[in-house]
């Protein structure tokens, strides 16, 4: 297969030698400009570096070894940095990527105690997502990752939702009750379920990852709406997958 | 649940142990072993994922193989965001997929044991 570097490095997929539907590539090209852009906590160098981390972590061999043993805490090293990122931040990153089942409340304190804030956190796991979702998806097609884009300047807006709560989850979360009108848009399009709900502590997670699973999933409203096939993969050919990958990753939700 | 859901629907009854079972077959899915086979491989060492690719590509063909891939990246984010901020199953979904979530051993994956 002859690559189009610049088709790669503009994330489009005329190099692809499968048609890539118009939605899918729109929507991943929608999250690539974001991912580069200031977020709410993170700087858009943060949030690119944070994409660059996510992808070194799987060649660590410290991740490795941990991955392995009995319990992540049973095996003491440093990671394999690719970035100058703070250690507390390299570590999630890393944990999260190449040990998500295993993943603790203990975890998640460990890195507030470490000095990240919740809403910092809860960002990282959005921009892991996103390119976790972008890099698997070409991983999957048999074709090369898309470069990393370059970071836009600018300063993260630091907007805390005001009806965000601790209890549900092991992050605080916004219910849909509890909107106010600077997020008020957040669940639009969606059932506001749980899932939905994990990220809601930074509203641009949500609705720019939920804009992404909707092209590569299904929107909320086609999930259950069996008499229809919207895709050329059946619901059931879906649901399957989607649970065999589940399973694989030990993943309870 | 939702395929449980999508064969109560169309009168399909699947089996639901094969989502959970590697090397199981495919559930009575229409290519549910080639299916299930793609997305072990993608997450095994070695070279059997393009060979897993190419034969699900001849079962369902490469517009439903792009919708595959897509559905196994955005998962492979999903089940991230999922145990990474700890988020529990609903209470209903809960209640109404313990039979199969004990049945299938769901409940025994470690992530089980450290949510809320």
């Amino acid at each position: 297969m002859s690559v189009d570097a610049a088709a790669v490095e503009s994330l489009d997929y005329r190099h692809s030698p499968l048609p890539v539907r118009a939605g899918l590539a729109g929507a991943q090209q929608r999250a690539w400009a974001r991912l580069a852009e200031p977020g709410e906590w993170w700087s858009g160098a943060v949030r690119v570096a944070i994409a660059e981390e996510t992808r070194a972590a799987m060649h660590c061999a410290y991740c490795r070894e941990r991955k392995a043993a009995l319990s992540p805490y049973a095996v003491t090293g440093a990671h394999e940095k690719a970035t100058d990122l703070p250690d507390v931040l390299v570590e999630v990153v890393h944990r999260i990527r190449t040990d998500p089942g295993r993943l603790t409340r203990r975890f998640y304190e460990e890195a507030l105690a470490g000095g990240l804030g919740d809403a910092e956190y809860v960002e990282t796991v959005g921009v892991m997502a996103t390119v976790i979702a972008v890099d698997s998806f070409c991983d999957a097609m048999g074709l090369p990752r898309h470069a990393l884009p370059a970071p836009v300047a600018g300063t993260p807006r630091r907007r805390r939702p005001a009806g965000a709560k601790e209890g549900l989850a092991w992050v605080p979360t916004v219910a849909p009750e509890d909107l106010t009108d600077a997020e008020a848009g957040m669940y639009d399009g969606l059932s506001a379920v749980n899932i939905h709900r994990a990220l809601s502590l930074v509203p641009a997670e949500v609705t720019g990852f939920f804009d992404m699973d909707s092209e590569h999933y299904l929107p909320d409203a086609q999930l259950r709406d069996f008499g229809t096939e919207y895709r050329a993969l059946t619901h059931a050919q879906t649901e399957f997958l989607a649970g065999r990958v589940s399973a694989i990753n030990r993943c309870v939700y | 649940m939702l395929l449980r859901g999508s064969g109560q629907h169309t009168g399909d009854e699947y089996d639901l142990t094969a989502m959970v079972e590697e090397g199981a077959a495919g559930g009575g899915v229409a290519a549910g072993e080639a299916l299930a086979r793609y997305a072990e491989a993608f997450y095994e060492d070695g070279n059997g994922f393009a060979a897993a690719r190419d034969r699900l590509h001849g079962e369902i063909g490469g517009e439903a193989l792009v919708d595959a891939a897509g559905v196994l990246a955005i998962f492979n984010a999903v089940v991230r965001i999922a145990d990474a901020t700890g988020i529990p199953l609903e209470e209903e979904k809960a209640r109404i997929s313990a039979d199969f979530r004990g049945a299938l051993g769901i409940d025994a994956y470690p992530a089980a044991a450290g949510k809320v």
